[in-house]
């Protein structure tokens, strides 16, 4: 609806006497969110530019730069972006499998329904459930761990042990599998509905002009999907990047993502400088920033055509 | 001379059978229109041409050369959707030049042909706009050239006009026509408005249910249709339940009034109707020509025509007269004569 | 009415996706039930319904989720309300509001409100009672974008305007209006709102952790770090309530189901 039809309805009791009555309707949202929601994010990065006396200072943006907070960071990333790209593509995939591979119906209704299950089903009991699976004494492990042979030798050899070869569910590998759980239903949730859109002529004509399958996607379906794809895998990206409570819980904090770090912080039992702990939540915001400026950059470049 | 070629060409979908023995032969440059209403397998039959379909059986060959399983991207037939299906990445230009750029063809010769194909649509302005910019008559002109720019073997319309206004409609038809006379280019178009088959082919296939119902010149169709469904679904007809009065004559009569009929077959099968088109009729009584006496029922103003309804023998009959300031428009519920020349009725 | 034979990399996708969905969801099920050395048991569950801690950290959550999500609803829907009859100019505005708790990491926005109200002039955190305000008001931030959309859609399907103009008519005041005319319209939009931040506060650690209540997110977290079959039992058990809540929703929103909706973490 165009939002020009906001004349006040013509009853008498109800028509306001000025703009600031009509303000009066929402002000105790606006209060709630200014106390809730700005003010603690605003003490908070005002925060990282003070020193303990609360006078100003950047040395807390010189803790940014420690190695420690470095490769908290460099964790963080890499884990998100691992996590967004491999549960995106599958996600992807996955969604296009669901809308035109010709899957039986019920296996597509089965497959959406999970979706919104797996996607709403984080922190600690994803956890649990990836430990039951894959952890030491996991369903799976024991399966894989059970598959030997005598070698030539007759010594018994079990060569598919995951834990034997190098795999640890309590590691970074593990927190990947763990937050792909939840990644590649957030894409199918979020990119369904763009393949649905997906006109069947745009194929067709394509086709009819001489194009390949693999030209139809790189010229035209991928391009329009594209802004689509971006949101989506934003929005993994600030999931995976925010988690909190499934690396927790499945590593009891043994990795230092940031969101760990500032847990430790909280719980003091790291930094003793709290404003070195805001300076590392400020870090976070300023990334998830960085994120947002370069996906509205890209958002509008890819949808040129659509907003004319 | 055959160009292309369709021969027993049948296609099902389960135990639906979209279109059955479907025979035809165009000849080059040949402008053909499939009619029929929606679900008579006339798009079918154009997607089984562009390849988008598989014929169940059957053959369809381009100058002798077999068509039928070729993939549609190898196939050079240039294809217009009635959702124009424009690539809404894409700017003007670029959806008109898609089809050579996916071909390898030189950018010289690609940008020659778009502006070539540009100037036929008369959109030189807009090359640089994207289809969301477009009105929806804009859109289909720049899908006709973009599925002319690849220089097809022939060009399917798939009721191009059908997501049109009335008014753009009209104008789209006669640049349709125009180009493909300008072009030369063998064309089959779909459609369920009788009035673009009648007014833009050479000739016309009428379909219905899977089946050719009559193919023919837009003048045979009109004035000849062989079934009942081609009578009543081109043009408007009156179709009176008559009785034989000498099979061999041809005479027939509706209550006592007897009737010549201008052309009839073998007139033994009951029930049997004389078809008669609504502008045949006039009113008065024209000696040798057949003549009717009825009641008016009801009169309607359809702007250039005045349609005058009648009873004649408890069977309703449409007449048609222009609007002219010298007609005199009778009352509902009086005595009318009416009379039509005996070619211009026939038995079905 | 196409029978074309099912694409092969489609087949391999799905089959890969259901393997992903429901093999830690079978393991999960199997070990929670292997608590009696042998044979399978409902023991897991027994212990943990049986833990005095469990009861009481999960009546605690529910009390909670039940206040957020009244609270939720008193402040959101007069405030969508209001926007949609007089300030649709402001809506731009309160969109990107709602969301940014999806910007903000979940741990630094509870950080910021531990560190705001933990100290004077505030103090919000001396007494249990108290205590449990902020964590209402973090839940009621955190569940935002869920309650605030179901709801803003769900206005969106009714005519307000008009409904407000037809109530008033009749003569009601404009709480009787609310709550006679609105609230009962926006049920179904409502119920899944509430239904999805009842579901984020059972299943959220973060602010009962920090804020150190007895909420069952970090009881989960205790029991994951002291048991072996009982956290599993809790996994099945989280399932299955996220499970009812989205099947509820669907229930309730019958032929309403683009609206999907995705919890944080």
């Amino acid at each position: 609806m165009p939002s020009n039809n906001s004349q006040p309805i013509p009853v008498k009791q109800f028509q306001p006497k000025s703009q600031f009555t009509n303000w009066i309707g929402i002000l105790p949202f606006f209060v709630f969110i200014f106390v809730f929601l700005i003010f603690p994010s605003l003490n908070l990065f005002s925060g990282a530019f003070k020193d303990q006396q609360g006078n100003f200072t950047l040395a807390n943006m010189k803790f940014l730069s420690n190695p420690y907070v470095l490769k908290s960071y460099a964790t963080s990333l890499q884990v998100s972006i691992i996590t967004s790209l491999v549960g995106g593509i599958f996600g992807f995939f996955v969604a296009y499998a669901i809308v035109m591979g010709n899957t039986p119906r019920w296996m597509r209704s089965i497959l959406t329904t999970f979706s919104g299950l797996a996607a709403n089903f984080g922190g600690v009991p994803l956890a649990f459930a990836f430990i039951a699976t894959l952890g030491r004494t996991g369903f799976i492990t024991a399966i894989l761990k059970n598959i030997c042979y005598a070698n030539a030798a007759g010594v018994q050899v079990c060569p598919f042990n995951p834990y034997d070869n190098g795999f640890n569910l309590y590691s970074l590998t593990g927190l990947v599998l763990t937050y792909i759980y939840f990644q590649f239903p957030l894409m199918i949730l979020t990119i369904t509905p763009a393949l649905e859109g997906l006109k069947k002529e745009w194929r067709e004509a394509s086709e009819n002009l001489g194009a390949s399958s693999f030209q139809y996607w790189t010229r035209v379906a991928l391009p329009i999907l594209l802004p689509s794809i971006l949101g989506s895998t934003m929005l993994l990206f600030g999931s995976a990047f925010g988690a909190f409570a499934t690396a927790q819980a499945l590593t009891g904090g043994s990795i230092d993502l940031v969101t760990i770090l500032i847990g430790q912080q909280i719980r003091g039992d790291v930094l003793n400088n709290p404003n070195e702990g805001y300076a590392l939540a400020l870090g976070m915001v300023v990334v998830m920033a960085f994120m947002i400026v370069g996906y509205t950059i890209l958002q509008k470049r890819t949808t040129r055509w659509l907003k004319l | 001379m055959s160009y292309l070629e369709l021969s027993n060409v049948k296609k099902s979908f389960g135990t639906t059978i979209a279109v059955d023995d479907f025979n035809l032969s165009i000849a080059q440059g040949e402008f053909v229109s499939f009619l029929g209403p929606s679900g008579c397998g006339k798009t079918t039959t154009l997607r089984m041409v562009a390849g988008f379909e598989l014929p169940t059986s059957g053959q369809i060959s381009l100058q002798d050369k077999n068509l039928t399983y070729l993939p549609p991207n190898k196939r050079n037939v240039g294809m217009v959707f009635q959702s124009y299906a424009l690539f809404p990445n894409m700017t003007v230009a670029d959806n008109i030049g898609y089809g050579l750029k996916v071909t390898g063809k030189p950018k010289k010769e690609t940008n020659a042909r778009i502006k070539e194909m540009l100037g036929l649509i008369h959109m030189e302005e807009q090359h640089n706009k994207f289809p969301s910019q477009l009105s929806g008559g804009q859109q289909q002109r720049v899908a006709l050239a973009r599925a002319l720019a690849i220089r097809p073997q022939v060009l399917l319309l798939d009721e191009p006009l059908s997501a049109l206004d009335a008014k753009i409609r009209l104008e789209l038809r006669l640049e349709i026509r125009r180009i493909q006379q300008q072009l030369g280019i063998t064309t089959i178009y779909v459609t369920h408005d009788q009035e673009e088959a009648l007014s833009l082919s050479d000739r016309i296939v009428v379909m219905s249910k899977g089946k050719m119902e009559q193919v023919g010149t837009p003048a045979q169709i009109y004035t000849s249709p062989e079934t009942e469904f081609v009578a009543n679904f081109v043009g408007q007809i009156n179709l009176l339940p008559v009785k034989v009065v000498s099979p061999t004559q041809g005479k027939v009569k509706v209550g006592e009034q007897i009737l010549q009929a201008g052309k009839f077959g073998h007139l033994n099968g009951n029930p049997i109707r004389l078809a008669v088109r609504p502008e045949e009729l006039n009113h008065g009584f024209i000696e040798g020509a057949n003549n009717l006496s009825g009641k008016v029922e009801a009169i309607s103003y359809l702007g250039s025509i005045v349609r005058i309804r009648l009873d004649v023998e408890g069977n309703p009959i449409s007449m048609d007269v222009f609007n002219e300031r010298k007609l005199t428009i009778p009352s509902v519920g009086d005595d009318y004569q009416v009379t039509f020349p005996v070619e211009a009725c026939w038995i079905i | 009415m196409k029978t074309k034979r099912i694409n092969f990399w489609a087949f391999f996708w799905v089959v890969l996706a259901f393997l992903y969905f429901f093999l830690p969801m079978y393991g999960t099920l199997d070990f929670s039930l292997r608590m009696k050395k042998g044979v399978l048991s409902l023991l897991a569950y027994q212990k943990v319904l049986a833990d005095p801690q469990f009861l009481a950290s999960f009546r605690y959550s529910a009390i909670m989720g039940v206040i957020t999500v009244i609270f939720s609803i008193l402040l959101f829907v007069p405030t969508v309300y209001w926007i949609h009859l007089k300030m649709r100019q402001l809506r731009p505005l309160v969109e990107i509001i709602t969301i940014l708790p999806f910007i903000i990491p979940v741990i630094v926005y509870v950080f910021g409100l531990i560190r705001t109200f933990s100290g004077p002039p505030f103090q919000l955190t001396l007494t249990p009672f108290k205590t449990d305000i902020l964590m209402v008001a973090g839940y009621i931030v955190l569940a935002m974008p869920y309650m605030f959309r179901a709801i803003d859609v769900g206005m969106q399907t009714i005519d307000v305007r008009t409904l407000t103009e037809a109530a008033q008519s009749l003569g009601a005041n404009w709480a009787q209006i609310l709550f006679n005319v609105i609230f009962p319209n926006l049920r179904t939009a409502i119920l899944s709102g509430a239904l999805i931040s009842f579901a984020l506060v059972i299943g959220e650690l973060i602010l009962g952790d920090f804020l150190a209540r007895p909420a069952l997110g970090p009881y989960m977290v205790e029991v994951g770090r002291d048991m072996a079959y009982q956290p599993a039992a809790l996994a099945i058990m989280s399932y299955a309530l996220t499970w009812i809540c989205l099947g509820l929703i669907t229930l309730f929103s019958r032929s309403n189901n683009n609206q999907r909706q995705i919890l944080g973490r």
